[in-house]
């Protein structure tokens, strides 16, 4: 089920009834949002909700074996198990195509001439934000830096809480599970700042991404030909914005339906197109994945404590598998790639040159570090190599007489959209969005509230999946 | 925090911005519709998982769905009608479905409109495309897609600013189509003539055209600006053989399992009747494509009563006309003995 769909506002209102009912104690009210949560994958695709409670049973059951075992082998063991079967999902449903392609491409290379039947196989939505999610949990029970969850709803729960289910943010077990120990008391303020929070996620997604960029966005990346440069740099552009409402929006929804139900999720975006170089960057994009991959990838590699080299080993490969995390293609693969060697390069750098930031080398420098994404997200968007290609040479200004795809007013449009949304993220950098609430008048706020609902009513947006949900 | 005063400021700010944003519309002259998009198809494709001895399967472009008025249909043979053709669309991925998917054997009609059955199989091209993704859509429509169709029926039913279509054609009022209609200085060549919607259509895909397109000349007009502007493009020769050797295949399948198959040609006018013509003689397309597949034909200049009819936009029938068209053809069919599943035979 999408957020922004007549079904999930129905489901909405229903699950949110019953919450707040007197019928449920805490316990039940659990166990009808453990249900809910079932529906709300399994409306998608039934079956595969036997998915979730496979790994599930085996994170419960690992968890609560390593919190009693003591013998190293064994637990090293139980882990082992926990890994393989969810990075076993994984890998089976994301990346057997990808393997078997590429499997076929090395052994043709030697003239067996052999052909693979791709499966087909649908992708379950959400598989690669649960799995990491589940997989935290072992690790952290493995390390022993967490309890075992009290109870197996609790757990469950935790797996499938519908808001965060499908494309997070991925939450760490001790910032959720010990929220279920207790019956949530939300204040009106709280329940209605969670519904102003969904307002501007379903604006995001719908309005800003949907209505306003993804068309532009798919005409460039669409095109066949070579590009003119404004129409290279209109598309990619599109594409920067649309990728960060699309998913900011989903975060910001999923954190504001949780708000509603008395339980805080992490913020997942803080302005990340105002970042100042990379590091920055990656504490402002997706910060649920990059932390994530900070804590179990990352230092477990060695992190900084072996040396500058094997640093930059574990930097690049973490953002190479962080690529390769987000879709099972070697365009993701160079995407992480390169934000690994815009990492190498930005530590290099920052021990060679001492810079004290000021406002105007503060915004010339969020401003480099934005079109360098921008090249980033041209390996992203583009399906084929030969695409991005184009793309990154018309950029550079080296196809002056490109084909012009795009019409005078998308190219304003874009322009003007991203323009505004650079210089928010800059004002916004050091701040956040409840803190300018705080200081705006009440008047104002309900004004601009009403304006985003109207604007979601008259985009009538078609029910347009989020493209992280694919990942 | 007074998030109580906000939240109330914009509930009523938003209740009277949507209200106003509807009266607006209908001040220009919209009312509720339903929209032909992929749901509507797939609820009527959905049937055929489950037809009967009296299930009659309509397939082809817009000139069946419009000029074949099913009430009368099926009061006249008390059948019970599939509409499965679609706007701007070749039959054959529809018909390729029917024949490999289902294990349907009554009597099937299929609308032919010569540029787009005859033009080429290329997947890619759009008018094969658009059909593909309607049997995609079917074969793999989710239970949530189900639910948000019937839930905004009722608010494409009672309210005009509410669009859910899947073509440009469709969807005339929602934000993204207002945006698009903006033109400032022509970039990537002359701009597109504004497509005005036509369509008039019930849950079960009985469509009929809109007595504007009759009484206002204007509107009509406009769009046949948008098919001269189509037709006035470079298009590459017909494939032929291609596509009336994979017609031909279809319905030898379809007619081996007791299938009764019955292609039907619907009128055209105007530039359309000329181009068709000239760049699909019948001679050499559709002749022979009867002739090699063996199913039973109805071409509209064999018959008097159809020589004069209304198109308004030279495509499709107006009401009055389409209600003509399909009371002639019933008493054609049932004379000749075509519709073998009828219960009136």
């Amino acid at each position: 089920m999408l957020f922004n769909s007549l079904s999930f506002v129905v489901f909405l209102v229903i699950v949110l009834v019953l919450y707040y009912s007197k019928i449920f104690n805490w316990t039940n009210k659990k166990r009808m949002l453990l249900l809910a949560s079932y529906v709300f994958y399994g409306l998608w695709n039934p079956p595969l909700v036997i998915l979730l409670w496979i790994s599930t049973m085996v994170d419960w059951t690992a968890g609560n074996k390593l919190a009693i075992e003591e013998n190293q082998r064994k637990r090293v063991m139980w882990l082992v198990l926990s890994m393989v079967v969810n990075l076993g999902f994984l890998t089976f449903f994301k990346y057997r195509d990808f393997l078997l392609d590429n499997f076929t491409s090395v052994i043709n290379t030697y003239g067996y001439g052999y052909r693979a039947k791709p499966m087909d196989i649908l992708l379950p939505m959400g598989i690669s934000f649960y799995t990491f999610q589940t997989m935290s949990y072992t690790i952290d029970m493995y390390y022993k830096k967490i309890k075992p969850a009290k109870t197996f709803l609790d757990f469950a729960l935790y797996v499938t809480f519908f808001p965060q289910l499908v494309a997070g943010p991925i939450v760490r077990a001790q910032d959720l599970i010990t929220q279920f120990y207790e019956e949530k008391r939300v204040t009106f303020n709280q329940f209605a700042w969670g519904l102003f929070l969904l307002t501007i996620g379903l604006f995001e997604k719908t309005v800003l991404a949907d209505t306003l960029l993804s068309d532009t966005s798919d005409t460039v990346f669409g095109s066949k030909g070579i590009l003119n440069s404004i129409d290279a740099w209109a598309g990619t552009l599109a594409f920067s914005g649309q990728i960060f409402f699309d998913f900011a929006g989903y975060s910001t929804c999923a954190i504001g339906i949780a708000l509603m139900l008395g339980i805080i999720l992490p913020d997942n975006f803080r302005y990340p197109y105002a970042s100042i170089g990379f590091s920055d960057l990656w504490k402002r994009w997706h910060i649920s994945l990059s932390t994530w991959l900070r804590d179990y990838l990352y230092i477990p590699l060695g992190g900084n404590r072996h040396g500058i080299t094997r640093m930059y080993v574990a930097l690049m490969l973490t953002m190479l598998l962080g690529g390769l995390w987000h879709g099972a293609a070697w365009t993701f693969v160079i995407w992480g790639a390169l934000h690994g060697i815009y990492l190498v390069l930005e530590r290099l750098l920052k021990s060679k040159i001492k810079i004290k930031l000021n406002a105007i080398n503060g915004i010339l420098l969020a401003l480099l570090t934005y079109t360098l994404v921008n090249f980033t997200w041209v390996f992203f968007r583009a399906r084929e190599f030969s695409t991005a290609k184009n793309m990154i040479a018309s950029m550079l200004f080296v196809n002056s007489e490109g084909e012009k795809v795009l019409e005078s007013f998308d190219i304003i449009k874009v322009f003007v959209l991203i323009t505004i949304l650079f210089i928010s993220h800059w004002i916004m950098r050091n701040t956040s969005l409840k803190e300018v609430s705080l200081k705006t008048k009440p008047w104002l706020l309900g004004v601009v509230w009403a304006i985003m609902f109207f604007l979601i009513v008259i985009a009538q947006g078609s029910g347009e999946q989020f493209i992280y949900f694919q990942f | 925090m007074k998030l109580k005063q906000s939240l109330i400021i914009a509930a009523t700010l938003g209740v009277i911005l949507v209200a106003a944003w509807e009266l607006y519309w209908r001040s220009q002259g919209r009312q509720p519709n339903i929209d032909d998009n992929k749901n509507l198809w797939a609820n009527q494709r959905a049937k055929l998982e489950h037809y009967n001895d009296n299930t009659v399967v309509f397939i082809g472009s817009s000139r069946i769905l419009y000029d074949i008025q099913l009430d009368i249909w099926i009061d006249e043979t008390n059948t019970d009608p599939v509409m499965l053709a679609a706007q701007g669309t070749s039959p054959l991925p529809i018909f390729r479905d029917i024949v490999d998917n289902t294990d349907f054997n009554g009597t099937l009609l299929v609308g032919v409109t010569p540029p787009l059955l005859f033009s080429t199989t290329y997947p890619e091209a759009n008018f094969i495309k658009v059909a593909q993704s309607l049997v995609d859509y079917y074969d793999k429509r989710t239970y949530a897609q189900k639910l948000n169709h019937k839930l905004s029926i009722p608010l494409q039913k009672n309210l005009a600013f509410i669009r859910d279509g899947d073509q440009s054609w469709d969807t005339d009022v929602d934000l993204k189509m207002l945006l698009s209609q903006i033109h400032l200085k022509e970039r990537t060549g002359p701009f597109y003539p504004p497509f005005n919607n036509f369509e008039s259509i019930t849950l079960d895909r009985h469509m009929k055209m809109p007595q504007k397109m009759v009484t206002d000349t204007a509107y009509s007009n406009s769009v046949k600006k948008v098919w001269a502007y189509i037709l006035g493009g470079d298009f590459p020769p017909p494939e032929r053989e291609a596509t009336i050797n994979a017609t031909v295949e279809l319905a030898k399948k379809f007619q081996a399992r007791g299938g009764n198959l019955i292609f039907l040609r619907c009128p055209s006018s105007g530039l359309f009747r000329k181009i068709e013509s000239l760049g699909f003689p019948r001679n050499q397309f559709w002749d022979i494509l009867i002739e090699n597949s063996g199913g039973k034909a109805y071409h509209y200049e064999d018959y008097e009563q159809f020589h004069n009819l209304n198109l308004p936009e030279w495509s499709h029938l107006a009401e009055k006309d389409a209600r003509f068209f399909t009371t002639e053809l019933l008493k054609i069919m049932k004379a000749d003995g075509a519709l073998t599943n009828s219960k009136s035979d």
